[in-house]
């Protein structure tokens, strides 16, 4: 008899929670309690970012000390130095070959804007993502230093992501690997299309690629800036790793490969510019 | 449960917390790493059974989804269920739950707690994760859970303040002097 209230009790317990659990999901899903649910997410992120810099600051040195015993604090920055220098190089690389297929493609007086003419918010990135189903990263930078929503996030190489969350020091971005990021881009002799992140370690898909589209491996592929487009033009996001055209269809499969090493991404910098939409 | 368990729920929570954001979301192994909330579900249900291993896994749910940007609520509908299930399996052996059994229930929590969330997380229109990704973050989780379980579940018997032997006795959790 007892048995039997106890199991009844537990299942109540059960539904009970379940039923809380789909209740919290349901309201914090849209709204006013939406907005509540990021504030309070950014609040955690702030509060938790000074011992996140702290933990880093002890925990990267004794990581760094087996990679370099003698002079490791020079040789730190010396390879952080020239790991930028080397990216700075890759993004003028591509720029340079993209612009030089623009040219070939538009009249010579046709203005172009650039992404080096914003300006950038640098920040460190403090956190990997909590979540194993997430590809986001957090830095130490937020709406106190200029940082907001929808702003996109490059590094050395090319484009990082964008800002999905704000805080007042610390910043989420959505990293363009991630399934639920599009990014119009450019590619090839005047081809445009959009490409879609398939999750971590994986290329980047270009949807809607027509089989007309010319284009070939390593080939640059970087942001197209057109119309409302979420990103400003010409930020390189990879090459073309893959291209396939099949007999039947009218569309190509095209796979880009990022610029970007995300495993290794310490600092990025986040373009103070916003989307015309 | 007393308050003064409820209390020592926020110390474990904020203290996971930490150590996720802080240590483990940098052991990255194969694109993935250990769930330490989940971990703690899953003590929950070992050390406090069913009934209150749910309650427990549901307010660690709510923390542990401040740190993600999946759908707030999501960790606790997947970490009740899963305390629940351990919980429900941890009354067959009497007393403290042994070192084989603790083990076991960490290697089905994992897989079965981080298989639930990848699910639910797709029925609710979250990105599907590739197979083989899928693959790697059960691996590593699981490894995370099996790897941590002894400490983790001597932390959540301080939790509720439980002794050898007296965590099925209701009248301990009630007045909360199981010492």
């Amino acid at each position: 008899m007892a048995a039997s209230r106890r199991n009844t009790s537990q299942r109540l317990t059960l539904v009970i929670l379940l039923l809380a659990s789909i209740t919290v999901i349901t309201v914090a899903y849209k709204g006013e309690a939406r907005r509540l649910v990021g504030s309070v997410r950014n609040g955690a992120g702030d509060a938790l970012a000074p011992v996140q810099r702290g933990i880093a600051a002890v925990l990267h040195p004794i990581g760094n000390l087996f990679a370099g015993m003698v002079d490791y604090g020079g040789a730190l920055s010396e390879n952080q130095r020239l790991q930028l220098e080397v990216g700075q190089l890759r993004r003028q690389l591509i720029q340079a070959e993209q612009a030089q297929a623009q040219l070939n493609q538009l009249q010579s007086d046709q203005k172009l804007p650039f992404a080096a003419g914003i300006p950038e918010v640098l920040g460190q990135v403090i956190s990997s993502p909590s979540s194993n189903f997430d590809l986001t990263i957090e830095i130490d930078r937020g709406t106190s230093n200029g940082v907001g929503v929808a702003m996109p996030v490059v590094s050395g190489a090319g484009l990082v992501g964008t800002v999905i969350s704000a805080g007042r020091s610390t910043a989420v971005i959505q990293l363009l690997t991630d399934p639920r990021s599009l990014i119009g881009v450019r590619f090839g002799a005047g081809n445009v299309a959009v490409a879609v992140g398939q999750g971590e370690g994986n290329p980047l898909q270009l949807q809607d690629v027509s089989e007309a589209s010319v284009t070939r491996r390593g080939a640059p592929v970087v942001t197209s800036g057109l119309d409302t487009a979420a990103y400003p033009s010409g930020i390189p996001v990879g090459t073309v790793s893959f291209v396939r055209h099949s007999g039947g269809s009218l569309t190509s499969e095209v796979l880009v490969t990022p610029l970007v090493n995300f495993s290794v991404l310490q600092y990025v910098a986040v373009l103070q510019w916003l989307s015309p939409a | 449960m007393t308050l003064q368990t409820w209390g020592r729920l926020v110390l474990v929570a904020l203290l996971a917390a930490l150590i996720q954001v802080g240590v483990l979301n940098d052991i990255v192994v194969g694109g993935a790493h250990p769930d330490l909330f989940l971990l703690l579900a899953i003590s929950a249900g070992l050390a406090a059974g069913p009934q209150r291993g749910a309650v427990m896994a549901f307010a660690l749910g709510l923390v542990a989804d401040l740190f993600v940007q999946t759908p707030y609520g999501l960790s606790s509908l997947c970490y009740v269920l899963v305390a629940f299930a351990v919980g429900l399996a941890a009354g067959v052996p009497a007393g403290r739950a042994p070192i084989g059994f603790q083990l076991a229930t960490a290697l089905l929590g994992g897989v079965g707690g981080t298989l639930l969330y990848a699910g639910v997380g797709a029925l609710m229109g979250q990105p599907s994760v590739p197979r083989h990704e899928l693959v790697v973050v059960v691996a590593v989780v699981t490894a995370g859970c099996v790897l941590l379980v002894s400490p983790a579940y001597r932390l959540l018997e301080w939790t509720v303040a439980v002794v050898a032997g007296a965590h099925h006795d209701p009248a301990a959790f009630v007045s909360g002097s199981a010492r």
